[in-house]
């Protein structure tokens, strides 16, 4: 599986006439409880090229500076003295339990049926209280509508049978995307074979993300104990110059 | 042991902007300064009957502008409609929505049912306003049963919202700073604080001294109550009893910044409890240093926790830059408060003469 990064695409497009012919007949979908859309990112296959980030960035027209998805990158030191390369690809966790979403004095943000956590623009205040819930730092104030932004799942492109714009770029296949609640599609596929190894960022946050990491170093699963090269650097935009 | 060294991270800007400072500031100053107003204009104790006189007016000036802030912040000031046609009530703050008008319209209706009488009074001078004082006036009693009433709607508002603006923060878990049962405790000492700052202020502003050593007495106490908040939370995160303090600690402990800014904290408290106890007779230096320390505490929370990263290891500095959602937002608002301090202290007397 791992000599075919796209696997997780073509197993998309091939279960697409499963699911609109199951939308087309009730009497089968009574049997199934409907996708529950989900990501596993495994981070062994990421070479932090950013593709993704800007991928992202095109299909979501975000602001300049302003990212729905993002490629941390990690300089880790071992034991040995060797340093090595650590990434952590991070976007919203579609939580289960979303902490974004009780904070939200109108009701703007919820979570759809198909586990897509997203935001009413028409209702949101833009007073950034779910940005300041979410333990990920996954929400922004969007600087052209004033309004919490995020990840989406791309849920216009899943409408339209597409997969969301950072999977389809993904160079090393990375980002598998896809229903877990079928048993037969390659999430949860990889999602049962990597059992015991699967990871979640924050799982002390007791919010059950519906991203899952595979490959995670722990000690970047959360607000992380290290020097950061941005802290030293200049930043024009905010020191002048 | 692991070093780890952030190559290229992405640190979220502050997501609230000095706007919540203010907010957070003025209307802790107004609903406190509301309380401080009852010994005086509703229990008619003889030593606050001029203190809370000054006390009303600092709840009406910090009343009416802290909402313009709140308003400021949510980008486009219409947006506040869908507070009241989609409220969420398991939100804080959309129980602060409805708790704002209950509080206004409890402190507006004191403040008139305690000003009939002088604008009563202000009517008979027989100037061009005559008539504007006379129907304000509406007969000019002294309905004493009415103030008590429209005090206690607007002491149940006032504690309504000083509940909210503490619980909205201290239920946040993703922020370690805010996530402290101590929280809302350390909100309302220090509106206290600056509610006795600003009457204090306002005394001095009215040429009033007497009253410096009743406020300073009440300073001091609120001085005792901050720094033994700040050790109840140093006890408890560095303790380990509360796991979001002691994450808290864990991410400011290795930044000289926070070392600074908590030094300065303690440093202020001290100096501010200082001078209320060793200068109980003066009332400027003493009301400065306290509402510098209402006005700080809400920063650090606010403002500089938000640099803390909750994702890996870049922080995102805070600058407070010469823009209308930074400084210039904080200037106007201290223009705002000094436009309705001059209107209402123009149009109606607050020193002494006012007792009639």
């Amino acid at each position: 599986m791992s000599a075919h990064p796209d696997l997780s695409r073509r197993a998309f497009f091939t279960a697409l006439p499963a699911v609109t012919a199951g939308l087309a007949a009730p009497a089968m979908a009574a049997e199934a409880s409907g996708p529950h859309w989900s990501m596993l990112v495994d981070t062994r296959r990421c070479i932090a090229c950013q593709a993704c980030t800007m991928a992202c960035s095109m299909e979501n027209a975000s602001p300049e500076g302003q990212f729905r998805t993002v490629v941390a990158t990690y300089a880790v030191t071992g034991e040995d003295g060797k340093t090595g390369l650590a990434v952590l690809p991070r976007l919203c966790n579609h939580c289960e339990q979303p902490p974004c979403i009780p904070v939200c004095p109108v009701g703007a943000t919820f979570k759809r049926e198909d586990g897509i956590v997203l935001v009413d623009g028409d209702r949101c205040v833009g007073c950034a209280y779910c940005v300041q819930a979410c333990p990920y730092d996954a929400r922004f104030i969007n600087h052209d509508t004033g309004k919490a932004d995020k990840c989406t799942f791309c849920s216009h492109r899943l409408e339209a049978g597409l997969l969301p714009a950072c999977v389809e770029t993904c160079v090393g296949g990375a980002r598998i995307f896809g229903d877990i609640n079928d048993p037969g599609s390659v999430i949860s596929k990889q999602l049962k074979a990597a059992e015991g190894k699967v990871q979640v960022l924050k799982p002390d946050a007791k919010t059950s993300p519906r991203v899952f990491y595979i490959g995670l170093a722990e000690h970047l699963n959360g607000r992380v104990d290290g020097a950061s090269a941005a802290d030293m650097m200049w930043r024009p935009d905010q020191q002048g110059g | 042991m692991n070093t780890t060294i952030e190559v290229l991270g992405f640190a979220r800007e502050p997501a609230w902007l000095p706007w919540a400072v203010t907010y957070f500031f003025l209307i802790g100053v107004s609903t406190t300064a509301f309380f401080l107003s009852l010994p005086g204009l509703v229990w008619r104790q003889p030593a606050w009957l001029g203190v809370s006189r000054r006390a009303l007016l600092v709840a009406l000036v910090c009343g009416l502008s802290g909402p313009v802030a709140l308003l400021a912040d949510l980008h486009q000031p219409g947006r506040f409609l869908n507070f009241y046609l989609h409220p969420n009530l398991g939100s804080w703050m959309a129980w602060g929505a409805f708790f704002i008008p209950i509080y206004m319209f409890g402190l507006f209706l004191y403040a008139w049912l305690c000003l009939r009488p002088q604008l009563a009074v202000l009517a008979k001078k027989g100037d061009k306003l005559s008539g504007i004082y006379r129907t304000l006036a509406y007969g000019g009693h002294a309905n004493a049963g009415a103030i008590k009433a429209a005090a206690l709607l607007g002491g149940i508002g006032a504690a309504l919202i000083l509940l909210y603006t503490g619980m909205e923060v201290m239920v946040v878990q993703a922020r370690a700073l805010w996530n402290s049962p101590v929280l809302p405790l350390l909100f309302f000492v220090t509106a206290l604080n600056g509610g006795l700052g600003m009457t204090g202020l306002f005394e001095a502003l009215s040429g009033n001294q007497a009253a410096a050593p009743l406020l300073n007495r009440w300073l001091v106490r609120c001085q005792w109550a901050t720094l033994l908040l700040l050790a109840v939370w140093g006890l408890l995160a560095a303790s380990g009893i509360s796991s979001a303090g002691a994450e808290a600690l864990a991410a400011m402990q290795g930044e000289f910044g926070w070392w600074v800014t908590g030094a300065w904290l303690m440093g202020s408290t001290l100096l501010t409890l200082w001078l209320a106890s060793s200068r109980s007779h003066t009332l400027v230096l003493p009301s400065l240093f306290a509402l510098q320390g209402t006005w700080l505490v809400r920063w650090i929370v606010l403002m500089v926790s938000q640099s803390l990263p909750k994702m890996g290891a870049t922080t995102h500095r805070y600058f407070l830059t010469p823009t209308p959602d930074g400084l210039l937002g904080i200037v106007g608002m201290v223009g705002l408060c000094f436009t309705i301090y001059i209107v209402l202290t123009s149009l109606v007397p607050w020193d002494d003469r006012a007792e009639v």
